[in-house]
């Protein structure tokens, strides 16, 4: 365990930029000046990230290889303290925060990067660069967290630069209702982590990531007093749930990460995040910040272990998000929304990956979700962008003529979120479902009705993501058709354009291109780093997983729980590690990747002949409008509650009751008084009499009541 | 420097009233109503720079209060003048020094009629909170309490907007009628102390030494009595649900300067007197009637946010918010636990800070349109940034962000409660649960307001035209905003100071000491042994 003062570069560059942008953006006027800022903000949090993670030109070994995935400390000061409660402001990176610091970072610079471009003649361009490097801070600061409170101010923190994020354009009626949308639900979720810090706080008596005794702080992990205590899992019960115990704890938590990460039933803020600008969709709503929920249960992978009831239901709410958003995501016409509930889906399949103990392999997948999704959102900015602000794929069509860069990197993207092989999206998907296929911790069966939606869920994702990149890039040119719905509201705001006639879209900017390419070919090979033992016949051992095993918990399930005691953390042996490689295992997980290389084949047939000559196809309706999810929440949800405040409490209690008592009592205290003394009291004097009357009987009763008490 | 020492708190609540005198003097011989405020101003933040010296390390006197000073007033009645902070009042006879300035400043242009009076009665105000905070002699402490009503009663009812007149009586009797029971009380104590021991007393020391030596036993009815007559007067004050319907009233009605005292600094001399006296006098009543103040904070917190959320009027928003966040602060006092009443020392300071900054800024747009209405605002964003950027941070603040003020003392007092064993079996941890859904709505609540009055379009002709913040309303606006962050990130420094002297309180209030915490060792009084026997 080592301790390195730079950690704090990582996050506190960023905020220095946003400061930067925030004080003088405004004087400088510059978009040259802004962006330079933000990106070398961005750039050098970049850098000191990878050189602490890969040990580059630093004193210790990099934060990806320390022994026992020991973290790399950086504390600052104690930030709360109040009897046993510690809370430090500290910073520690171990493996898994390590990946996530290299990829946010790094993925976070490339769309930076792009957002120069996208932005350009934007007239907030210095305050959008503001938020934009303030969100980087909150987000590393979410990753680089010590300890559960801190990573908690991160979370805020990157819910806080959603919301200004996504009412970026405060003039688009949409968006600042999406924005408060978004950090509403995000705040129910939080209630639940709020619960579950105190919780563990409460019976731990920490809330801290990791020992730092070597370090001197006195200061030893929530896991470290999970591996000493918990000796046997929760049982597989509801009454867990209210327990207390790890299941409460987890289950808490696990509401935190279903609003961060939009599943069900938070889901429906992410979708309508898409009014912001489209590289905030790229950043914080498809590849970092919705991913945190994912990280929250990875980093608490020792209380999700031992808490089965909550894998369970983190299992099946994952798998159920995966589904439903995949629905709606066939029938969306929104560029930008297609992508959106394809995100949800995918976080499902994260979730459901963790719910299956495979917490590896989710993390894996939200790392190549970034690449692909990434690039995605920001091929489709740069659609947008070359279609002046056009997003409705019904006025698109044969893009590939004028836009060939994006079309060609968007392929891979396609072709990496579809699942086929090489691409980096099949390893991590193909893992999941056979994680899932495999999975031994859920009662007996579900295993396979999960893979089964699983599976479902991947054929749709072809057919979806094919239905999008044949209504963009083939077919006919559509630019000027006329929408045949009148209830899509074009909202007049200001970006919005007539397309005039001539119109002729146009390739984007090369700080628009090369994040593009960069990112392609990440979306190309970078799924390469974590290839299956199986798939590479043997030879190579997963990379990935081999890095990330040791900072994450095993699951134990029912058979092995009497010997799984106290391993947590145990380092492992070898190369091999704890995972035998038996032939048959080998062969299924073979057999099942192959299966899933023709239903992606097939997903993207269908999408292909379904969309390829009709691209204007009529889908369901119920999936068009999103299963009528939002008009229930609000007739079910919303609307009683505001209007049983204003009508019953505020009206009715408040005004009606108490004022009406007090002031009847005055009116009623006034009439007598006229009454009694025939001249015309005012209100005020009336008052003071009831005041006093009101006064002497109450004195009287004390002092005669207290007479008795002392005589 | 001895003399200073003692002195300091004197001077403190002697300075803003010998100002107040000043000013009446300079209006009769100079007449020069530019003056006043500067005059005033001068004696605020000299009284804040004052304050200050609190900070310093000086010795404890042995019953935990620092400098004190004890003269008799009333001899026949046995009454002192008996001053000493401790530090759970330091920071709040600072909150009230830091605040003044910025009530004085914000009403730079406001004051249309009778300034010399609105400031004479400013500075009188300040005089009585500063009593109240620190005086250790009971009677004295009910004088200085009603003392500050009267100013405050003059500042809504002549400045104060269309229904002053209705608000300031409303105010005033909700308050003094409270308070009333609390003198009965008060009086109460002196004759059964005078029945235990052969002497009254009103001296808190005194009282307390009693109490805890078992000299004078407060069980059973007249200690459930006693506790419920304090106890009223501090609720109405804070206000506790369904105590407060005053406070609405008040605060839309009042100049801002009079809404950013009562947010600030009024409210707070509720859930003081709570801990002070209620806590350590009457501990067996206290933990016995828990359970029903916390029922009550808690659906003020649910009941404040969601009536909060429904109002057209955005001060009248900020006053049910009020609500709401002192509900948190008599949770954690209630929780009995050492996080839940520092977390509420805590909110209580940094509710001053952020919900004073709210009423600022909502005066500052009154003063440009002359209606608080959400209705006639939208797009505000576009033509006033600044003020924009200054009403998000704030209103975050208020929404407890974490990093900004509100959230730690939130925090706390969830933990608190949480941890606490005050309630029956689980009965904790579900109201904390309850309690926490406050975190939910504040939100709701908040940003709906926000995004109605900022974003989108603007709608309404006359907010075409104005004017973000002038130099001195960004002035006014920095430290608050400055200490909303630094209180967010390095709350230590408060902490530290009080966390002996509430910790002193929680050990009386939980029974765990009959000596220690703040009353190191209790004066002796008299030879007599008689102990009052349970009445009951």
């Amino acid at each position: 365990m080592v301790e390195n003062n730079l950690l704090s570069i990582i996050i506190f560059a960023p905020l220095a930029g946003a400061v930067i942008n925030w004080l003088l953006g405004k004087r400088m006027n510059s978009e040259l000046f802004s962006g330079a800022v933000a990106c070398a903000a961005v750039g050098v949090s970049t850098i000191v990230g990878f050189m602490i993670a890969f040990g580059i030109g630093t004193p210790h070994t990099g934060a990806l290889f320390t022994e026992g995935g020991k973290p790399v400390l950086d504390h600052l000061w104690t930030w709360m303290s109040v009897g046993d409660f510690r809370a430090d402001f500290g910073l520690g990176m171990d493996r898994l925060s390590g990946i996530y610091v290299c990829f946010v970072s790094f993925v976070g610079f490339l769309i930076h990067v792009f957002a120069t471009g996208y932005m350009h003649g934007d007239k907030g361009f210095y305050r959008f660069f503001a938020y934009l490097n303030l969100f980087m801070f909150a987000m590393l600061t979410l990753v680089l967290a010590d300890n559960y409170l801190l990573m908690f101010v991160g979370w805020e923190g990157v819910g806080l630069c959603s919301y200004l994020l996504i009412g970026y354009y405060v003039n688009k009626d949409e968006a600042r209702k999406a924005a408060k949308k978004a950090f509403v639900m995000n705040r129910i979720g939080d209630w639940g982590v709020l619960m579950a810090i105190i919780l563990m706080a409460t019976t731990m008596g920490t809330i801290s990531f990791f020992d730092k005794t070597a370090i001197g702080q006195d200061v030893t992990s929530v896991f470290s007093w999970v591996s000493q205590n918990i000796l046997t899992a929760d049982p597989f019960t509801a009454g867990a749930i209210v327990a207390g115990g790890m299941t409460s704890i987890a289950v808490l938590l696990f509401i935190g990460a279903t609003g961060k990460s939009a599943q069900i039933p938070l889901l429906t803020w992410l979708p309508d995040a898409m009014a912001g600008p489209t590289p905030v969709s790229a950043l914080i709503h498809a590849a970092t910040m919705v991913t945190a929920g994912v990280y929250l249960v990875v980093r608490s992978s020792a209380i999700f272990s031992n808490a089965p009831t909550a894998l369970f239901i983190v299992a099946i709410v994952g798998a159920a998000t995966a589904i439903f958003a995949a629905t709606i995501g066939l029938a969306q016409n929104d560029i930008k929304k297609v992508l959106a509930y394809s995100t949800v889906s995918q976080l499902g399949y994260m979730f459901l990956a963790c719910g299956v103990g495979a917490y590896v392999i989710a993390i894996f997948h939200v790392m190549t979700h970034a690449f692909f999704k990434a690039l995605l959102f920001l091929g489709s900015g740069s659609v947008i962008h070359g279609m002046h602000h056009e997003q409705d794929m019904r006025r698109m069509g044969n893009l590939k003529k004028y836009m060939p860069i994006t079309w060609a990197t968007m392929m891979t993207g396609w072709l990496a979120i579809a699942g086929i092989p090489i691409f980096a999206g099949f390893f991590s998907k193909d893992e999941i479902l056979y994680y899932t296929f495999s999975a031994s911790n859920l009662p007996a069966g579900w295993n396979y009705f999960l893979w089964i939606i699983a599976v479902i869920t991947a054929v749709m994702t072809a057919i979806y993501m094919t239905r999008l990149m044949v209504m963009t890039f083939w077919g006919k040119e559509r630019f000027h058709e006329e929408l045949p719905d009148a209830e899509h509201h074009d909202d007049d705001d200001d970006d919005h354009h007539a397309i005039p006639a001539d119109f002729k879209p146009h390739e984007s900017p090369w700080t628009m291109t090369v994040p593009l390419i960069v990112l392609a070919v990440l979306s190309t090979f970078g799924g390469l780093v974590g290839i299956p033992y199986a798939l590479s016949g043997g030879n190579v051992d997963n990379y990935f997983k081999d890095t990330l095993t040791p900072v994450v918990a095993k699951v134990k399930t029912g058979k092995e729980e009497k010997k799984e005691v106290k391993h947590f953390f145990a380092p492992k042996a070898g190369g091999e590690g704890e995972e035998a490689h038996s032939a048959e295992e080998i062969a299924l997980e073979r057999g099942l990747a192959a299966g899933s290389v023709v239903l992606a084949i097939i997903g993207i047939l269908i999408g292909w002949f379904g969309f390829k000559n009709n691209p204007l196809r009529k889908m369901p309706k119920l999936f068009e409008r999103k299963w009528y999810l939002d008009e229930i929440y609000n007739k079910g949800i919303v609307d009683p509650i505001t209007r049983g405040s204003r009508n019953v409490l505020w009206k009715g209690f408040d005004v009606g009751l108490i004022d009406g008592t007090v002031n009847g009592i005055g009116h009623f205290v006034a009439e007598m008084g006229s009454l009694a003394r025939r001249i015309q009291v005012g209100f005020v004097r009336t008052y003071a009499a009831f005041i006093l009357l009101g006064a002497i009987l109450v004195i009287a009763y004390f002092i005669y009541y207290g007479y008795k008490l002392v005589g | 420097m001895e003399y200073l020492n003692e002195n300091l708190l004197t001077i403190l609540i002697l300075l803003p009233a010998f100002g107040a005198v000043a000013l009446i003097g300079h209006q009769l011989f100079w007449k020069e109503e530019a003056h006043l405020k500067w005059l005033t101003l001068a004696f605020t933040i000299l009284n804040f720079l004052i304050s200050l010296a609190l900070l310093g390390n000086v010795a404890a006197s042995e019953n935990g209060f620092f400098f004190e000073k004890n003269i008799p007033w009333i001899e026949a009645i046995n009454t002192n003048y008996h001053v000493g902070v401790d530090g759970f009042s330091l920071w709040l006879v600072i909150l009230t020094t830091f605040i003044m300035p910025i009530a004085v400043i914000s009403t730079w242009h406001a004051v249309e009629k009778r300034a010399p009076a609105f400031y004479v009665f400013l500075l009188l105000l300040e005089s009585a909170m500063l009593g109240v905070f620190v005086t250790l002699d009971l009677l004295v402490f009910y004088l200085f309490f009603e003392a500050s009503l009267v100013p405050m009663f003059f500042l809504i009812g002549i400045w104060g907007g269309k229904d002053r007149i209705y608000a300031a009586v409303k105010f005033f009797i909700f308050t003094a009628l409270g308070s009333l029971l609390m003198l009965v009380a008060i009086i109460s104590l002196y004759y059964l102390h005078l029945q235990a021991t052969g002497t009254g007393s009103f001296d808190y020391i005194t009282l307390l030494g009693s109490i805890q030596s078992g000299k004078l036993v407060l069980a059973g009815q007249a200690g459930t009595l006693l506790f419920l007559a304090f106890a009223l007067a501090f609720s109405i004050k804070v206000p506790l649900f369904p105590f407060h319907t005053w406070l609405p009233d008040a605060h839309t009605e009042a100049p801002t300067a009079g809404s950013v005292i009562l947010a600030g600094v009024l409210l707070k001399m509720g859930t003081y007197g709570i801990m002070r006296f209620n806590f350590t006098l009457f501990p067996e009543a206290s933990r016995e009637m828990a359970w029903i103040f916390i029922i009550l904070a808690i659906i003020g917190i649910i009941y404040g946010a969601l009536v909060a959320m429904v109002q057209p009027d955005i001060k009248r928003l900020v006053a049910y918010s009020s609500v709401a966040h002192m509900g948190f602060v008599v949770l954690g006092m209630f929780s009995f636990t050492e996080a839940g009443m520092q977390g509420a020392l805590y909110t209580m300071l940094s509710h001053g800070v952020t919900t004073g900054a709210l009423f600022l800024l909502v005066g500052f747009i009154y003063e440009r349109r002359h209606t608080r209405l959400i209705s006639e605002y939208g797009g505000l964003s576009s033509v006033m940034p600044i003020y924009a950027t200054f009403f998000v941070i704030t209103a975050m603040a208020s929404i407890g962000l974490p990093f900004l003020n509100g959230f730690v003392g939130e925090f706390m007092i969830m933990l608190g409660m949480w941890s606490s064993t005050i309630l029956s079996g689980n009965w904790n941890q579900v109201a904390t649960m309850f309690a926490g859904t406050g975190v939910i709505f504040a939100a709701v609540y908040l940003l709906w307001m926000v995004q109605r009055v900022f974003f989108g379009k603007i709608t309404n002709e006359k907010n075409k035209g104005l004017s973000d913040l002038s130099l001195r309303e960004i002035g006014l606006m920095a430290p608050l905003l400055f200490l909303m962050v630094f209180m967010g990130v390095y709350p230590s420094l408060f902490l530290r100071e009080s966390a002996a002297s509430v910790r002193g309180i929680q050990k009386i209030v939980i029974g765990e000491t009959t000596k220690g915490g703040t009353v190191d060792s209790p004066p002796e009084i008299g030879q007599v042994e008689k102990n009052l026997p349970d009445t009951n």
